[in-house]
């Protein structure tokens, strides 16, 4: 047997990226999801002049709610940021704010339901059926990725840890940005565009 | 330095399984995983052929009095749902399951767990489907479903229910399946292998998964908005709350259409791979097939409103739509030619393998033809609805999968089981089957011209289609004989046909490299690819002068760059474990609770399932490297 050099496959390091890729998979397959519920959105206004509701729904909480969101994106940020450098304590308070605007959202969203459901419920028309099942549709994704972040938070732990940087919570806060980006998208089209047809 | 036989030893140590219950049900390995989706799938198209058989009994003759209204649509709905969902697409899954790590030199799956997941919860949506036929309330709205027909007022009573919750299940395993197979491609190719060295086969599946992860998502919401307004009272395509009915064609054909090609795709991708061994060549073409293949799956977006053509929609934009799905003729077109030309320049040898691969182009190219024929907007709207519609789904998809299938099944027998199936029996059956396939729907394109629709359970006398119909019927009873032929030939080969050895059909891809059937861990070394063709070309994939390509210190595979096949690290494959089993079962209560409105059940299941998921996602203690 000939002298072995230093760097034979076998010695490569483990392989970490499978679960990232299919995680990048399950959000464009997520993504699909809400582009569909957007056609059906536009597709359903296009069919109709007027609908029974004449109320768009209101901008102001939805902005505030934009801005919860968008800022625990940065904390997620911030999270996997001092998780690549082991920084227990600083990951799990970024993890903890992000977790309190998650749920900050989630209780400004119900809310916005007990106000709006006044004026429009999701068997008023089908306005109202496609406006309150893509919010909710996007409502459980929130828990999801909470639950994903809680669940990379527990586990963040150095003895559990094989190899820094941290996949778990990379994987969750890609999840989690997504999540965030979807409200974005949502209120564009459900919110303002809505409000400023109205004009 | 351990020995080759020490190696092997330790190798089957890690990968084996048990020889128990909890091994049958535990089970991650994709090779039994393959072969237990193509055994279901087959069950299945059983069960839908006998649907078939069943309603052909009942259309033989006019005014029959086999089958009732209701009965018949029962029937005609199972046996397309049956066929569609739960045959033709989880059986090329199954070939995909076997082929696609062996034949890119991994030992498993990316993600062998989920591998397992998806089959679970494929059988169990099945099931779900079937205990709807069982207590006599199976849905019967046609596969489709179009509403208003499916929507509560004019169908009561759970049979839609059934349709929508069973889909919605399904897409849950085929989606968590296609996400497999694209991690699976992208990441744990052989070393060396760069993506214009892969079989073509890699190209059908991956393509085919994309459509999967992209297409899906409109089945779900299509199915989540029925439920909601069959039960919530919600109004997606209720015209009266501002709802159309049009929504849901729409969401479905977006759907729809590229699940056409994810159930011809693959197939055609099983013919690439074994016709040029057959003919003695490589593909002619290899790059144009590739890339035919990608187009047809990327166009195949487009071309959803063709089937709603008679609906009434304005002129440039069913223009736009007919001139895509004509687009799609181009790409088939490309791959017809090149099957042709390898044949043209090869040295062809008749096996049965061969021989359904050629009823393969044969039937395609007439199902493509009378499909040509029905993206003409006018002609379209004279035949929409009629038999001759039938006809042309049929010739495609019996024509472009079954009979594909057949070919891989007498192909790739020999590798799953070690034994070769019986020639003879391969000529009868695929005889039976295409004379059968020709006698029953060869004459669909007259009755549907003569004007005979679609969906009746019966017809009068004086319209004149009785002769043509007892054709039909007895054509389907000729192809039924021809696949029981199929199926009695694999069952007595598997135990008494000729020895197969590694390599019977002297191929070139990596899983004739190995005996038949393959040991637990596949290759006792890890291959080092070169070439297109691996075992036709000089070079030695298995020559290790480093001896670094063993990997025997646990259950682990090379993973690699997604585009040249660098290796870049190695993957750690899990154990077996009932948890994807016992999440598949999490998910049919939870189903069950929503169909029987039991939401707080449904909820409790719902957590149930995310805690199952949770110990699933537990990091498992990593095998230490013996360095």
């Amino acid at each position: 047997m000939s002298v072995r050099p230093a760097a034979t496959l076998d010695l490569l390091p483990r392989d970490e990226r499978r679960g990232t890729r299919a995680m990048a998979q399950f959000i464009a397959t997520e993504a699909a999801l809400f582009v569909v519920l957007f056609f059906a959105y536009f597709y359903l206004q296009a069919v109709n002049t007027q609908w029974k509701a004449d109320a768009p729904p209101k901008l102001t909480l939805a902005l505030v709610m934009l801005v919860l969101l968008l800022a625990s994106s940065v904390t997620v940020f911030a999270a996997e940021w001092f998780g690549k450098r082991r920084r227990v304590l600083a990951t799990r308070l970024a993890l903890l704010a992000t977790w309190l605007l998650g749920i900050a959202f989630l209780v400004l969203q119900v809310f916005e339901y007990r106000d709006h459901l006044r004026v429009l419920k999701p068997s008023t028309d089908a306005y109202g059926s496609i406006f309150y099942t893509i919010t909710s549709i996007h409502g459980c994704h929130v828990v999801l990725g909470l639950l994903m972040l809680a669940f990379a938070g527990l586990l963040h732990h150095p003895d559990h840890e094989p190899e820094p940087p941290y996949r778990a919570l990379h994987n969750a806060a890609l999840y989690w940005h997504f999540v965030d980006a979807v409200w974005i998208v949502i209120v564009a089209l459900l919110y303002v565009l809505a409000n400023w047809s109205m004009r | 330095m351990t020995s080759d036989a020490s190696s092997e030893e330790r190798l089957e140590e890690f990968w084996r399984t048990e020889h128990s219950l909890k091994g049958v049900l535990g089970t991650v390995d994709h090779k039994k995983i393959g072969k237990r989706y193509i055994v279901t799938a087959f069950l299945f198209l059983v069960a839908g052929g006998i649907e078939a058989l069943v309603m052909r009994l009942q259309l033989a003759r006019s005014n029959a009095k086999v089958l009732g209204p209701e009965a018949y649509d029962q029937l005609f709905t199972m046996h397309g749902m049956t066929m569609i969902f739960w045959y033709a697409a989880p059986i090329l899954s199954g070939f995909g399951n076997y082929l696609v790590p062996l034949m890119i030199g991994s030992r498993d799956m990316a993600l062998p767990r989920t591998n397992a997941f998806s089959y679970w919860t494929f059988l169990l949506s099945g099931l779900f489907l079937y205990a709807g036929f069982a207590i006599g309330d199976a849905p019967h709205g046609g596969w489709f479903a179009y509403v208003p027909y499916t929507d509560a007022r004019y169908s009561p009573g759970p049979n839609m229910d059934f349709y929508a919750l069973a889909l919605i299940f399904l897409t849950i395993s085929t989606t968590a399946g296609a996400i497999n197979f694209l991690v699976t491609i992208f990441r744990l190719r052989a070393p060396g292998m760069s993506i214009d060295r892969m079989p073509l086969f890699m190209y059908s599946t991956g393509t085919t998964s994309l459509l999967s992860v992209l297409a899906l998502p409109a089945l779900t919401v299509a199915c989540v908005f029925l439920e909601l307004q069959r039960n919530w009272g919600f109004h997606f395509f209720d015209p009266a709350s501002g709802g159309s009915p049009l929504l849901w064609q729409h969401l479905f054909w977006f759907f729809g259409h590229p699940w056409v090609y994810i159930v011809f795709l693959p197939a055609t991708g099983m013919i690439s791979m074994i016709l040029p061994v057959m003919a003695r060549r490589p593909i002619v073409g290899y790059t144009w097939v590739a890339v035919a293949t990608v187009l047809t799956g990327l166009v195949g977006f487009g071309v959803w409103v063709h089937h709603m053509f008679a609906t009434g929609m304005n002129t440039l934009a069913m223009s736009f739509f007919a001139a895509a799905s004509m687009t799609i003729s181009i790409f088939s077109a490309v791959q017809v030619f090149a099957w042709l030309a390898t044949l043209w320049h090869g040295r062809p040898v008749m096996t049965s393998a061969l021989r359904f691969a050629l009823g393969f182009i044969a039937l395609f190219v007439i199902g493509g033809l009378n499909g040509i024929v029905t993206a003409l907007i006018p002609f379209d709207w004279q035949l929409t609805d009629t038999y001759f519609v039938v006809a042309h789904l049929h010739y495609v998809l019996v024509g472009a999968n079954v009979f594909p299938v057949m070919a891989a099944l007498y192909y790739w027998f020999p590798k799953m089981t070690g034994r070769l199936l019986d020639e003879r029996l391969g000529w009868w059956s695929f005889w039976l089957m295409f004379v059968g396939m020709t006698a029953a729907f060869l004459p669909m394109h007259v009755t549907g011209m003569e004007g005979m629709p679609r969906r009746i359970y019966t017809y009068p006398a004086q319209m004149g289609w009785d002769t043509w119909n007892l054709v039909i019927s007895l054509g389907a009873v000729v192809f039924a004989v021809g696949v029981l032929v199929t199926v009695v030939n694999a069952v007595v080969s598997r135990r008494h046909g000729a020895p197969a050895g590694a390599n019977p059909w002297n191929a070139d891809g990596l899983e004739w490299s190995m005996p038949s059937p393959p040991p637990s861990y596949a290759f006792a070394r890890l291959p080092l690819v070169a070439g297109r063709h691996p075992l036709w070309d000089e070079h030695d994939e298995f020559a290790d002068p480093l001896d670094e390509r063993r990997l025997d210190d646990g259950r682990l595979t090379f993973a690699t760059s997604a585009v040249d096949g660098v290796p870049r690290a190695i993957a750690d494959m899990p154990d077996d474990t009932l948890l994807p089993l016992l999440l598949a079962l999490a998910l049919t209560a939870l189903l069950t609770a929503v169909l029987v409105k039991a939401l707080t059940l449904a909820l409790l299941l719902a957590i149930a399932g995310l805690a199952l998921a949770a110990v699933w996602l537990w990091p498992r203690q990593f095998a230490e490297p013996v360095a």
